[in-house]
C-alpha cells in the first residue's frame, strides 16, 4: 500500500515547487528528494516522469495498446509525439520509443507497442509488463501536427507507423474536424491491422473519414489494396495535406511521390528507424578517447558509439538513432558527420551524439 | 626501494595486452549484482547521513550525540569514496542510470565536483607520479621524494601537513584554483574569476547546510543549536583525516616510485600500466577497509582500470598480482599502519634536503 494514491500524487506537482527550486539552486540533491518522494508515491518525482500501467489491450495480434498514467510531470504533451519508454535489463537502463495515440490531460496516455521479432526490450513489455508496474518515460518529442487548415487530409502508415497517425487522428475527428480524412494502413498480414475494430467504429461515426488497408503479404481481399506503396494507391483520392510514417524506406518513397509533382498542401513524415548506414567500408581513422587514455583504430563509415562500445567503453546512450542526447560528448579534436544529415562537425570543444555522428579522420572525443 | 625487472617493448606489450584482456573480461561480466551493489551502499549512505542528522537534533545527551556524529561522519566517507568517487570516475556509466552518471554527479564535499573531475580524474590518472605534471605529489606544500627539488618552506612540512589532513575537503577544493599560477602572474584575474565564483557557490552551500541550516533546524525545534554544530565540525573531520590518509597511502608509501617528465614521451599503453602500477600502493586488510576506502585501498587496480566499477578490484587484483610477479615487477601492498607509517616517514625525512 501506498502512503497516497496516484490521483492524489499527481496533484502534489505544486507543492513541490519550493523543493525544485532548492534542487535548481544546488541546495538539495535531486536523487536524494526523489528518494523520500518515492515514499510518498512510488511514482512521485520532482522532474522525472514516472507512469503507472493502467491496462493492456491487445489491438492486433502483434501488437499491445498500454495504458499509462503520468506522474504529473508530463507537460503539453500530444498525441502523434513520441516517448521513450525505460526498463532495466541486467543492472542497465535501455529505453526504446513508442508514439502516443493518446494524451489526455489527467495524465492518462496510451502507447501501442509491436512485437519484434527476437526484440529484446519491445518483447519483454508485451510477456512482462503487468498492470500496476511502474516504468520511466523522457519527455515527449515529435513534431507531427494535424493540419487544421487543411481541404483534405491523406494519412499513409505502415506497420506500427500508424500509431502516431491513429493519435492525431483520434483526437482531430474527436475536435470536430470536418473535411475528408483517408487513412491508408499497410500491413503485411491481415492480423497486423492494429486498431481495425476502432477505425471502422469511426469511419461508421463519422462520415468525412475512410480507412483503406493494404496487405503485402497475403492476397488481398475485397477492397483491400495489394502490395506496397504506390501511386496508383492514390488515384483519384483528393490529397491537400499528407502525413506519412513508417520505416525509412516507407517514408523515402512516399517522399519521392510528393515531390514528383508541384502540390499545395503540405507534407510531414515521420521514419521511426534511422537511414541505413552508408555502404562502403569507410577508411581507417585514428580514435582518441582522453578520459580512458586509449587510442585505437576506427573506421569513418561507423558511427562512434558503436565503435567505442566496440572497444570496452561504455558511453551513456539512448535512443541511438541522435534524438534523446543521451550519449552527447564533447569533441576534442578532428571532426565528424552527421550519419542522418551529412553535416559535418568540427572540434574542439563541440557537443556531438556519438550515435549518429562518424568520425571524418582521425578524432579525439572526452570519454 | 623498488627492484623492479627492466622490460623490453615486447614485453611492455604483451603486458599491456594482459592487462586490456583482463578489464574487458570484467567490462563482459557487469550486470545486476553490480547495479545492486552501488544503490545498497546509496541507501547506506542516505541512511547513515539522515539518521545521523536526526540523532544530532536530539542535542547533547552523550549516547545520542556520539552515534549522530559517527553515523554522520560515516555517511560522510561513504558518500565521499565508495559512492561519489566512484561514480564520478565514470564506474558505473554503463547503467545508464541518470543519478549515477559519472559527468554530472555532485558530491557532498567544499568542493565542486567539476573541479574534481579535471583535476583527479584528468590530470591525476593521466600524469601519476609525474613530477611537475602530477600535482597530487605533495600538492605543492609537500616533498615526498627525493627528486622534488627542495625549498626552505619545506622544512616546516609537517606542520602543513597536519594542517591539510584537518582541512583536506578545502585542500582538494582548492587545488583546481591554481592560485600559485595566479600569484606568479601567469594567470590573469579574469580567467580566475568564473573558477573562484563556482568555488563560492559550492562553499556557500556546503557550508550554510552543515553549519546554518541545521543548527538552525535544531533550534526551532527548540534543541541545542550548538550540539548540531559541533557534530557537523566533528563528522566534517572525521572524513578529511580518513580521506586523507587513505589518498596519502595510495601513492607516497616508502616502495612508491616518481617519474621525470620525459617518461610522457610517446609513452605506450604497456608503459602506461606500468607507471601506473609502479607509482601506486595498495592497503591489505578486511571487507570493511575496502568499503571504507572507497576500495582504494586497491589504488593498483583502481590506478589501472580507473572506470571500472570498484567492487571488482578486489577479484582483479588476484589476477594483477599475479600478472605483476610473472614481469617482475613490485606489487607494493601492505597493512595500513605499515604504509601510513612510511608515509610519515617521508615526510619528516624529506623536510631537509
Amino acid at each position: 500500500m501506498y502512503l497516497v494514491p496516484l490521483s492524489l500524487a499527481r496533484r502534489l506537482g505544486p507543492a513541490l515547487k519550493p523543493l525544485r527550486a532548492l534542487v535548481a539552486g544546488g541546495w538539495l540533491q535531486e536523487a536524494d528528494t526523489d528518494c523520500l518522494l518515492r515514499l510518498v508515491h512510488p511514482a512521485l518525482r520532482l522532474k522525472r516522469v514516472f507512469a503507472r500501467v493502467e491496462s493492456r489491450v491487445w489491438v492486433a495480434d502483434d501488437m499491445l495498446a498500454l495504458g499509462l498514467r503520468t506522474n504529473g510531470n508530463a507537460h503539453g504533451w500530444r498525441p502523434g509525439q513520441h516517448v521513450r519508454l525505460y526498463r532495466e535489463l541486467d543492472g542497465v537502463r535501455h529505453g526504446r520509443s513508442y508514439s502516443l495515440t493518446k494524451a489526455e490531460p489527467d495524465g492518462r496516455i496510451e502507447l501501442a507497442v509491436r512485437r519484434q521479432p527476437g526484440g529484446r526490450f519491445s518483447n519483454g513489455l508485451l510477456e512482462r509488463l503487468e498492470v500496476g508496474s511502474l516504468v520511466e518515460l523522457d519527455p515527449a518529442q515529435g513534431e507531427l501536427t494535424w493540419p487544421h487548415e487543411a481541404g483534405s487530409v491523406l494519412l499513409l502508415a505502415a506497420g506500427s507507423g500508424i500509431t502516431p497517425l491513429l493519435g492525431l487522428l483520434r483526437h482531430a475527428l474527436a475536435q470536430g474536424f470536418a473535411a475528408p480524412v483517408t487513412l491508408l494502413h499497410y500491413v503485411r498480414q491481415r492480423r497486423q491491422r492494429a486498431f481495425g475494430e476502432e477505425l471502422q467504429g469511426l469511419m461508421a461515426r463519422y462520415p468525412n473519414f475512410q480507412v483503406r488497408w493494404a496487405i503485402s503479404g497475403e492476397a488481398p481481399a475485397a477492397g483491400e489494396l495489394a502490395g506496397r506503396f504506390q501511386a496508383a494507391h492514390l488515384a483519384g483520392r483528393p490529397v491537400h495535406s499528407l502525413l506519412a510514417c513508417g520505416p525509412h524506406g516507407f517514408v523515402a518513397s512516399v517522399d519521392d511521390w510528393w515531390r514528383a509533382e508541384p502540390r499545395a498542401g503540405g507534407l510531414q513524415v515521420e521514419a521511426f528507424t534511422p537511414p541505413a548506414p552508408s555502404v562502403g567500408g569507410g577508411e581507417q581513422v585514428r580514435l582518441r578517447f582522453a578520459r580512458s587514455h586509449r587510442e585505437l583504430p576506427g573506421n569513418s563509415a561507423v558511427n562512434l558509439l558503436e565503435q567505442a562500445e566496440a572497444h570496452g567503453l561504455r558511453p551513456p546512450h539512448g535512443c541511438r538513432q541522435g534524438i534523446c542526447t543521451a550519449c552527447t560528448c564533447q569533441l576534442l579534436a578532428g571532426g565528424v558527420r552527421d550519419l542522418r544529415t551529412g553535416g559535418l562537425t568540427h572540434g574542439p570543444g563541440l557537443p556531438i551524439r556519438l550515435c549518429v555522428s562518424a568520425p571524418l579522420g582521425d578524432v579525439e572525443l572526452d570519454l | 626501494m623498488r627492484h623492479d625487472r627492466q622490460l623490453t617493448a615486447a614485453e611492455l606489450d604483451s603486458f599491456g595486452a594482459e592487462l586490456d584482456a583482463l578489464r574487458q573480461r570484467t567490462l563482459d561480466d557487469l550486470g545486476e549484482p553490480d547495479a545492486r551493489y552501488i544503490r545498497r551502499i546509496r541507501a547506506a549512505v542516505r541512511l547513515c547521513c539522515w539518521s545521523g542528522r536526526a540523532l544530532l537534533l536530539l542535542g547533547w545527551f552523550p549516547p545520542t550525540w556520539l552515534l549522530g556524529v559517527a553515523l554522520l561522519g560515516l555517511g560522510k566517507i561513504l558518500e565521499n569514496m565508495e559512492l561519489g568517487h566512484n561514480v564520478m570516475h565514470g564506474q558505473y556509466d554503463w547503467m545508464n542510470d541518470p543519478e549515477l552518471r559519472g559527468t554530472r554527479y555532485e558530491w557532498d564535499i567544499a568542493g565542486p565536483a567539476d573541479f574534481w573531475r579535471h583535476t583527479h580524474n584528468h590530470i591525476h590518472h593521466s600524469y601519476t607520479n609525474v613530477l611537475g605534471k602530477d600535482d597530487d605529489v605533495g600538492y605543492g606544500l609537500v616533498r615526498l621524494f627525493p627528486e622534488q627539488r627542495w625549498k626552505p618552506f619545506y622544512r616546516w612540512q609537517p606542520l602543513w601537513v597536519t594542517l591539510q589532513a584537518l582541512l583536506f575537503q578545502y585542500s582538494v577544493a582548492v587545488q583546481h584554483l591554481r592560485l600559485d599560477q595566479y600569484v606568479k602572474g601567469r594567470m590573469s584575474r579574469a580567467e580566475l574569476r568564473p573558477l573562484l565564483r563556482q568555488f563560492n557557490a559550492k562553499l556557500l552551500r556546503q557550508s550554510v547546510k552543515d553549519y546554518l541550516a541545521f543548527p538552525l533546524l535544531a533550534l526551532l525545534l527548540g534543541t541545542s543549536a550548538a550540539a548540531v554544530l559541533v557534530g557537523n565540525l566533528l563528522a566534517n573531520l572525521i572524513r578529511n583525516l580518513w580521506t586523507f590518509t587513505v589518498i596519502f597511502c595510495g601513492h607516497f608509501t616508502e616502495r612508491a616510485a616518481v617519474f621525470p617528465p620525459s617518461v610522457l614521451e610517446g609513452e605506450s599503453r604497456g608503459h602506461w600500466y606500468l607507471r601506473q602500477l609502479r607509482g601506486s600502493s595498495n592497503l591489505t586488510g578486511g571487507p570493511l577497509l575496502h568499503i571504507l576506502t572507497g576500495n582504494l585501498s586497491h589504488q593498483i587496480e583502481h590506478h589501472l582500470f580507473p572506470d571500472l566499477p570498484a567492487r571488482r578490484y578486489a577479484e582483479l587484483a588476484v589476477e594483477v598480482r599475479e600478472i605483476a610477479a610473472r614481469y617482475g615487477q613490485v606489487y607494493n601492498s601492505g597493512r595500513l599502519s605499515r604504509q601510513f607509517g612510511t608515509v610519515l616517514r617521508r615526510i619528516w625525512k624529506y623536510r631537509l634536503a
